[in-house]
This record gives structure tokens, C-alpha cells and sequence, in this order.
């Protein structure tokens, strides 16, 4: 870690703890997160959720202290200026469309009609949204709605994004430009914390990742060269919906980074288990080109990332 | 501002110059707006609750032939509205209206789950909810402002207007129909800052709700050191025309008007400040609902 950064610049966690009552929702977790992507990554019921809303101060921490670029989550006035969320909660404020609710949102930060009138489209423009700003947003689709949620966060040019599970529910494509939205903005020198509950997901768009279980961190930093070791023992599995698996299937397992190719009970994709993520996705592209496939849907299968921290942290992942 | 993250990170749009009042009234503006587009579209219940003085002094209307027995003599409509205004305006449906709009306020946004879109915001929770409280204080007094101004007049209708013209214009009618709505607009300020700082620690509305009834109607059973720390106490005092309490009653000395005016404002302030300091330390747990 450099010494040049300061707490100013950085999202840092101090041995903090939250309570549900009974329930330990995180334990004595430190954290010190520079700007760049940040992948959040745990099983559902890790304490995700809970680490974001304490970062920003939806809730209180039961024990330590959070510090977000030198700012306090208790002052809201101040901190909402420089700090963007999209939630989890996928509720909306009745009777808003698109437009109307980054808007609204807007002027209740303080901005002028005008001001933030040009701050919507813009807003809605980077994620793709503007075709739908004038529909409710009730009637959103989950992509739509996480799109909007992205927007809202983004609106107000944050210098931290906090993003509670992003990508679920976005399309291929759709995923494709939220990540790139995500790259461009970090490379602009914001912090873009991003959860999810599939390490293959973030592993490769992050600059570093954060592994939570049970409550307790179990894994930070880089952690490119764990991912190595770590596809010899867990490899990392793909789902593709296509038109011809078998085709895709016979032309695939040929390759020797591709350990297994199982066409989907319904005959309408694969599910392939490789050595090789990167190398993988290539070759997919390349089998694609040839052979004039017609793709659906690629998506990480590796909905089970307790494999993950068994291999890490070398138990059953058990809460202790 | 030293060195802080703000001067670090990338644009951030500067804030809205000035001082921070105006801030402060274009933040609170929005949020009055917002919560009136997605809190009252279908104030249907409000709407009722504030019709029906208006279609009982109708009726009056229509059967006067039955109903009003002097028509010359305004002292019956006088009386007529006197009872309706105590009775069923203020004790029932101003009641009523403040359990249901300033109840709801937060709780309606904790059920919906839209509460974290103030939260995310860069306001300052006291304000949000004095906004919000605000956005009450208003659909509530428009509502049954009009609705007693209206049923106000119909109670004179029946009556000659050679008898009701000097009652208004020269005698006290309009005086009388003036403090009607200094009631409606404090009970609405008082009632709405009660159930609003309740909310705040009763997770339903209908408990508390229940309690300050009981209350509110033995009212006139307590003795006058606990009358005085009753709402209606304050507001029955300003009320133009008295009407009996039964013989049941206990008897006190009515609080002068200044008091019960600065004290029902005062009464409101520092129930919204208590409302301020607990949604301060209120956390997002949508899960328990
Ligand atoms: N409001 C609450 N009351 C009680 N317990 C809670 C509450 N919110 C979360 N928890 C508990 O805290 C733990 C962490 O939950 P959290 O929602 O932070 O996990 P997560 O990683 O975000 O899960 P998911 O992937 O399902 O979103 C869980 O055991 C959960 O049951
Ligand atoms: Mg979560």
C-alpha cells in the first residue's frame, strides 16, 4: 500500500461490527479501500448489504468506526454530495417515471429545475435509459429498474459509487456496458464498491476484491493470483444459451482448457466447466465467429461461491 | 473548506450558492412536492372524511322545511354549526385526519420501502421531516379549511338573508367563521405534530391512535390541572360558540386565547424538533415489516 494516500482518499472500515439485535450482521471488519473497482464478494446472507448501508450510514455501526474519504455518513447534508448508493431495495417512489424520479431526487439535493433537468438526461443517457424515462417506473423491467437505480446513484457526479448487487438481472449486453460505465468512472479516480454473490462476476472487472462470510472479511486485495491457483482446484463454470449446443459443445471440449461441456437438460445451452476464464471467453468468441452461432445468454454459473472460501480460508465456511 | 474529499474527487457539482435558508427552502420545497404527487394522488378517505360536514349541512338545506323551525332567528344556524363544528369536525375528523396523514408520514415510506431515497439524499433529516410535516400541515388544512367554510355557509342558507346579512357583515359571523379556521389550522398543526412525533415510537399509529381518543373525549371529566394537558382543551377554548358539556363536567377556567394559540404552536415545534432528533438515529430495517 502506498503511503502518499491518505485517509482522505479512501473508504476505511476500523474494526466494525453491526448487530441485528441478536444476529451479527458483520464482525470486526477493517477495511481500507483505495479508488478504483472494488468487487464485494459473498454468498447471499454474508453481510453485503449490511457492510454498504453502514458505509454510508443507513445504518450505525454497533461497534467501530467508518470513515469515508474523511467524511461522516452522519452529516448528510454534507457526505450525499460526494456519495452515491444504489440499493438492493427494488421499490420505487409510486406514480414517477423515469425522468421524474432521477429529477425529483435532484432537486431535493438542491439543484435548480434547469440544473437538474440537464442532470437527468445526462444521467439516464450513460446507462441507456433515455428511450424509457417517460414510463413508469413501476412498469420497469428488473434490468430497467436496476439501470435506473445505477442512474440515480451516478446523477449528482459522486466521487463514490456504492453499488449493491448491480448486475443481477441485467442481460449480456446490458452487463457489458454497466461494467465499462464502471471502468470509465473509476479511471476518472472514483471509488465504485460493487457487490455481488458470484465471484467470476466481479473478479475480473475489479481492481481489488473484498470476500465476505459469515459476517467476517475473509480475503482482500488483489487477488488475481489466488483466482489462478485457484481455477487448478474450483473451476470456473459458464452457462451459454444458444441455438446449437451440441455444435458448440463438441467444438469446445476439444480444447484443453475446457475440462467438461454438458448440454442443458433442455437442450438449449451448455454449461462448461474450464481451467481458464479468460482463455475460455476468447475461444467462445472464435467458435461463435465460425460457426455463425446465435448466443442467448453467457453467464457465470458458479452460483456457489462457498467452493471458493472452503478453498480460501481452508474450512467449511461455517459462521464460527 | 480545507482539503477535504470534496476538492480531491471528481466534479462534484458545486451546491446551490447562497445562504444555506435558501438551500434549505428549495430542498424542502421538493420535498413537499414530491410527497404531495406520490403520498395524496388518491386522498379518497381525506376526501370523504372532509365531505361529510358538508353533506350533513345540505341535508339541513334540502329538509329545512323539517329542520329549521325560525328562520328568521340565525341564533339556530349559529347553534346548529356549533355543535357540527365540535362535535364532528373537530373532535372526530380533525382527529382522525391527523392519525391517518401525519401517522403515515415516515411509516407509509418504511412499508413502501422508499425511505432510503430521503436518506441518500444530501439533506438534513430535520428538515426532511419538517417538509414533510409541512406537505400534512397543508393538505390537511386546505382540505377541512374548505370543508368548514363551506358547510359554515350552508348552516346560514336556510335562514332569510335580511337575518343573515347583518349577522354576517355587521355582527360577528365572519369573526365567528375567522376563528373556526384558526381551530381547523391549529388542530391540524397540533393533532399532525402529536401523531407525527408518535410515530416515531409506536411502530403502528392505531395504538397511540386509540389511547390519545380516550383521552381527548374524557376530557371534560379531568380535573383542570390534567384538562390543560390535553390538545382539545387549547382548542375547544378558541372555539367561537361554546356548547354544553353535560353535567357530568368538571368546570375550569378557559385558557385565554394567547395561550392557547402560542401554546399550540409551541406545543407543535417542540414535538417536530422531537421527531427530528429520533429519525436522526433512525436506521433503514425495512426487514421486520
Ligand atoms: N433488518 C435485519 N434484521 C435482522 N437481521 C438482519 C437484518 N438485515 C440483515 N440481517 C441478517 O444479517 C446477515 C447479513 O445480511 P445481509 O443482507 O447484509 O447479507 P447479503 O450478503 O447482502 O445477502 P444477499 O446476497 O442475500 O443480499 C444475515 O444473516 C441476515 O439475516
Ligand atoms: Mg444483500
Amino acid at each position: 500500500m502506498s503511503a502518499t494516500v491518505t485517509e482522505k482518499q479512501r473508504v476505511i472500515f476500523e474494526n466494525v461490527s453491526k448487530f441485528y439485535g441478536e444476529v451479527l450482521g458483520v464482525n470486526r471488519v477493517s477495511l481500507s479501500i483505495p479508488p478504483g473497482i472494488t468487487g464485494l464478494v459473498g454468498p447471499n446472507g454474508s453481510g453485503k448489504t449490511t457492510l454498504m448501508n453502514l458505509m454510508v450510514g443507513l445504518l450505525r455501526p454497533s461497534r467501530g468506526r467508518i470513515s469515508v474519504l474523511g467524511m461522516d455518513s452522519q452529516r448528510p447534508e454534507e457526505f450525499f454530495r460526494h456519495v452515491g448508493y444504489s440499493t438492493q431495495y427494488d421499490a420505487f417512489p409510486p406514480g414517477l417515471n423515469g425522468s421524474q424520479f432521477i429529477r425529483s431526487y435532484l432537486r431535493v439535493h438542491g439543484f435548480g429545475a434547469a440544473e437538474a433537468e440537464a442532470m437527468t438526461w445526462k444521467a439516464l443517457e450513460r446507462v441507456g435509459l433515455t428511450e424509457a424515462a417517460g414510463r413508469k417506473v413501476a412498469g420497469y423491467s428488473k434490468g430497467m429498474r436496476q439501470r435506473v437505480k445505477l442512474a440515480q446513484a451516478i446523477c449528482h457526479q459522486p466521487s463514490v459509487l456504492v453499488l449493491d448487487e448491480p448486475l443481477n438481472g441485467l442481460d449480456p449486453m446490458a452487463r457489458a456496458e454497466v461494467i465499462s460505465l464502471f471502468r470509465e468512472l473509476a479511471d476518472g479516480g472514483l471509488h465504485v464498491i460493487v457487490s455481488s454473490h458470484i465471484l467470476h462476476e466481479v473478479d475480473l472487472i475489479s481492481d481489488q476484491v473484498v470476500l465476505i462470510h459469515g459476517g467476517y472479511v475473509v480475503a482482500e486485495g488483489d487477488i488475481a493470483n489466488v483466482r489462478d491457483e485457484m481455477e487448478e482446484e474450483h473451476p470456473a463454470q459458464v452457462s451459454i444459451r444458444c441455438d446449437r449446443p451440441a455444435l458448440l459443445a463438441s467444438r469446445v471440449f476439444a480444447q484443453d482448457s475446457v475440462m467438461e461441456a454438458r448440454i442443458d437438460d433442455d437442450g438449449k445451452g451448455v454449461l462448461v466447466r474450464t481451467r481458464d476464464a479468460d482463455r475460455f471467453h476468447l475461444l467462445l468468441n472464435q467458435v461463435v465467429l465460425e460457426n455463425g452461432l446465435t448466443i442467448e445468454a453467457v453467464a457465470p454459473a458458479d452460483a456457489d461461491v462457498n467452493a471458493v472460501y472452503q478453498y480460501l480460508i481452508g474450512s467449511n465456511g461455517e459462521k464460527s | 473548506m480545507s482539503e477535504t474529499a470534496a476538492s480531491l474527487a471528481s466534479p462534484t457539482p458545486a451546491a446551490p450558492a447562497g445562504l444555506p435558508w435558501r438551500r434549505w427552502a428549495s430542498q424542502a420545497g421538493a420535498v413537499m412536492r414530491l410527497d404531495l404527487r406520490k403520498g395524496f394522488r388518491r386522498p379518497v378517505g381525506l376526501l370523504l372524511l372532509a365531505a361529510a360536514p358538508i353533506a350533513i349541512a345540505l341535508i339541513r338545506v334540502v329538509f329545512s322545511a323539517h329542520a329549521v323551525h325560525e328562520r328568521a332567528d340565525v341564533a339556530e344556524g349559529t347553534n346548529f354549526y356549533a355543535w357540527m363544528y365540535q362535535i364532528l369536525i373537530l373532535r372526530l375528523e380533525l382527529f382522525l385526519a391527523g392519525v391517518a396523514v401525519f401517522g403515515n408520514l415516515i411509516r407509509r415510506e418504511v412499508l413502501d420501502r422508499t425511505l432510503h431515497y430521503y436518506f441518500l439524499s444530501p439533506i438534513r433529516r430535520e428538515l426532511l421531516v419538517a417538509a414533510k410535516y409541512l406537505t400534512g400541515v397543508l393538505v390537511t388544512f386546505t382540505l377541512f379549511g374548505i370543508s368548514t367554510v363551506i358547510s359554515f355557509v350552508l348552516a346560514y342558507l336556510p335562514h332569510d338573508w335580511t337575518a343573515v346579512s347583518p349577522f354576517l357583515f355587521h355582527g360577528p359571523g365572519l369573526r365567528q367563521l375567522g376563528s373556526y379556521l384558526l381551530v381547523t389550522f391549529l388542530a391540524c398543526v397540533g393533532y399532525g405534530a402529536v401523531f407525527l412525533a408518535l410515530g416515531f415510537f409506536f411502530k403502528s399509529p392505531a395504538v397511540p391512535a386509540l389511547g390519545m381518543f380516550g383521552w381527548e373525549s374524557i376530557h371534560f371529566l379531568l380535573p383542570p390541572l390534567l384538562k390543560q394537558a390535553s390538545v382539545i382543551h387549547y382548542l375547544q377554548s378558541l372555539c367561537p360558540v361554546p356548547i354544553p358539556e353535560g353535567p357530568l363536567a368538571v368546570l375550569s377556567d378557559a385558557p385565554s386565547p394567547w395561550v392557547s394559540v402560542v401554546g399550540l404552536l409551541v406545543l407543535a415545534v417542540i414535538l417536530v424538533a422531537v421527531s427530528g432528533w429520533r429519525i436522526r438515529r433512525m436506521e433503514i430495517s425495512y426487514d421486520e415489516s
